[in-house]
């Protein structure tokens, strides 16, 4: 196996915030679909370079503020800003120009291409050269393509998928589709990580292990992870702070042992009696 | 034995990016460009060339040209028999307008003509998917033939309605027309074909077929990788159209000779959607394949049980042609859907492992 990259090369762009500095501030954010309210007035931030958990029960309003986070909804109320700025309203695909990158909860891999394809495809946009030089696939294309490989390259042996890099993903188990998935978020060189379940439907080894590459990613690339989560001990674990959502509201935010402890956040999952 | 690829090792990112990785396959392909170059041309005779080879080559190209609309962009068509006609009818206007123009340039020229018919009646891909977008193309079927017929301008108001492709030289050489020899239209039909598969190839593999293979797979994760459905999907009926203008072009200049308006309805279209289908969606080989097996398909009937003395008569033939070419398609959607493509890649790796399978 190839010893690992060199991590000082592999830290996310620079743009001037500095760790621990407010990265993303989303601000009295309401988003409703009709009359259903999906989120309610929600303000959280991210820090630079921590892991931050969104939790909460089943349509709480998580993956719905992922998607307001990277701009494939567009809340009705509220404010988002993002490296210092407030964001306009925009299209799913220029979010990835901002530094977002996201994962699915459902894999959403390109079934019919290999790993390989996959994640050169979160390349796509750093890829300029036009149509007549991939015509001629020479010159300038192919060094292009050549040097996105090798970035690629240095993500397949970060996640250990070297032996799969010819296999058409629709083939793959379950748990290394979500790893093929990651590998194509981070292609995309991201400031902020979005992680839609990651772990969802692994065995416990299988966690361990995503739960590694998580630590990496956030630790020798200092890229600032947003994620959900339903196993409560790796959300602990992992987690520099955690948002609590319930029925579209916040209900507790902090470190993970003032959330444990917080009453609202045991009655939302417990339940309490009317 | 033959095709065994161990001890090919790459040692670097480019020669792994290779057109053929494999020393193998570039030896299959050098064989076939000698027999497509050198064999055929000593021995086929005239009926050969303008019963099989030629069409062959059109056809394979026309499917090429749908192929990278719906094999690699999923962006399903069934206007391709019309975008044929645009291109046929635009090289007409330009090789008559300008006489003096070069048959190469006009006919490159003419597949933008089909080009941006094809963008235009892409548009409604912007909001429907599947079979609604068929529809949508169906539209754009309708709409040109009939366009074809009613435009006098567009056949030089011409007393029988139809195109006829004047004597044109090239560098003294008669390419187009009555004059030409069979030989030289097919070096022709070849050369260009040639061409354009190359730059086919290039454009699928690289970042512009990744592209639109992630739209095929799944629009909305394409999306958020960055990639602009809008854009992506508009250059893929651009591609595609062109390709298949051009083939339209070579379809009336380089073998019919002359063409009427219904020649591109939608038999034609949808002859080339089952070279395409059941040659393979989502690769370049299948559409050789494809063409192959519907263009001979009905000179082996007709010639065939002639030779074991059953004679057939020409009814007999075309009947049990549409028999034969419905059942195939049929068993191919059920067996294999990914087409004779496929039987290939499937023959190459059982040849790769033979003679020691484990």
């Amino acid at each position: 196996m190839n010893p690992r990259p060199d991590p000082s090369q592999l830290t996310a762009p620079d743009d001037g915030i500095a760790r621990g500095g407010v990265l993303l501030d989303v601000k009295n954010v309401s988003l409703s679909f009709g009359g259903v309210k999906a989120i309610t007035d929600i303000s959280l931030n991210v820090l630079k370079g921590e892991i931050r958990a969104i939790i909460g029960p089943n349509g709480a309003g998580k993956t719905s503020m992922l998607n307001v986070i990277n701009g494939f909804y567009t809340p009705q109320q509220g404010t988002i800003i993002f490296r210092g700025r407030e964001r306009r309203s925009m299209k799913p695909h220029e979010a990835v120009g901002q530094g977002i990158a996201r994962t699915f909860q459902n894999v959403a891999l390109f079934k019919g291409m290999s790993t390989l394809d996959n994640i050169m495809a979160g390349r796509s946009v750093m890829m300029k050269r036009n149509i007549g030089w991939q015509m001629l696939w020479h010159g300038p294309a192919l060094r292009e393509e050549i040097e996105h490989r090798e970035k690629v390259e240095e993500i397949i042996d970060f996640l250990e998928i070297q032996h799969i890099r010819r296999t058409p993903v629709g083939k793959l188990p379950y748990g290394l589709q979500k790893r093929v998935e990651l590998g194509r978020a981070l292609a995309m060189e991201p400031t902020l990580l979005l992680l839609d379940e990651p772990m969802a439907g692994m065995n416990l080894e299988e966690k361990e292990d995503m739960s590694r590459f998580i630590i990496d990613v956030n630790q020798q690339r200092g890229t600032t992870i947003a994620l959900i989560e339903h196993d409560m001990g790796v959300v602990m674990d992992l987690s520099d702070r955690v948002v609590v959502l319930d029925y579209g509201k916040k209900i507790a935010d902090g470190s993970p042992d003032e959330v444990k402890n917080s009453q609202d956040v045991i009655d939302a999952y417990l339940g309490v009696p009317h | 034995m033959f095709y065994r690829t161990a001890g090919q090792f790459k040692t670097s990112y480019e020669a792994d990016h290779a057109l053929f990785p494999v020393r193998q396959d570039a030896f299959l392909l050098g064989v076939v460009l000698v027999i497509a170059f050198v064999i055929f041309p000593l021995t086929a005779s005239e009926f050969t060339f303008r019963a099989l080879l030629i069409p062959v080559l059109i056809y394979s190209l026309a499917a090429l040209g749908l192929n990278i609309l719906t094999g690699y962009a999923g962006q399903l068509s069934l206007g391709t028999g019309a975008f044929m006609g645009v291109g046929a009818y635009a090289c007409y206007k330009l090789i008559t307008i300008f006489p003096e123009m070069n048959i190469v340039v006009a006919i490159a020229l003419s597949g933008f003509f089909s080009a941006a018919i094809g963008v235009l009646f892409g548009l409604p891909s912007l909001r429907i998917k599947g079979f609604y977008l068929a529809i949508a193309t169906l539209a754009a079927q309708f709409f040109l033939v009939w366009l074809f017929q009613k435009w006098a301008w567009l056949y030089n108001d011409n007393a029988s309605g139809a195109i006829q492709v004047p004597n044109i030289d090239m560098f003294g050489i008669t390419v187009a027309g009555p004059r030409a020899t069979a030989i030289t239209q097919y070096y022709f039909v070849l050369c260009v074909v040639c061409v354009i598969t190359f730059f086919a190839i290039n454009i699928t593999r690289g970042r512009i077929g990744r592209m639109w293979k992630a739209v095929r797979d799944m629009d909305i994760a394409a999306e958020l990788v960055g990639i602009n459905l809008m854009r992506s999907k508009l250059m893929a009926f651009f591609v595609s159209s062109y390709v298949v203008g051009i083939a339209g072009a070579l379809f009336v200049f380089l073998w019919r000779g002359a063409a009427e308006a219904n020649l591109f309805d939608i038999p034609l279209s949808f002859r080339v959607l089952f070279i395409a289908i059941i040659g393979g969606l989502g690769s370049i080989l299948g559409n050789f394949l494809g063409a192959i097996l519907i263009v001979a398909l009905p000179v082996i009937i007709g010639s065939v049980p002639q030779a074991f003395g059953i004679p057939l008569d020409s009814a007999m033939v075309e009947h049990l042609n549409i028999m034969i070419i419905g059942a195939l398609i049929i068993a191919f959607l059920i067996i294999e859907p990914h087409g004779l493509a496929r039987f290939w890649a499937m023959i190459r790796e059982k040849f790769i492992l033979w003679p020691f399978p484990h």
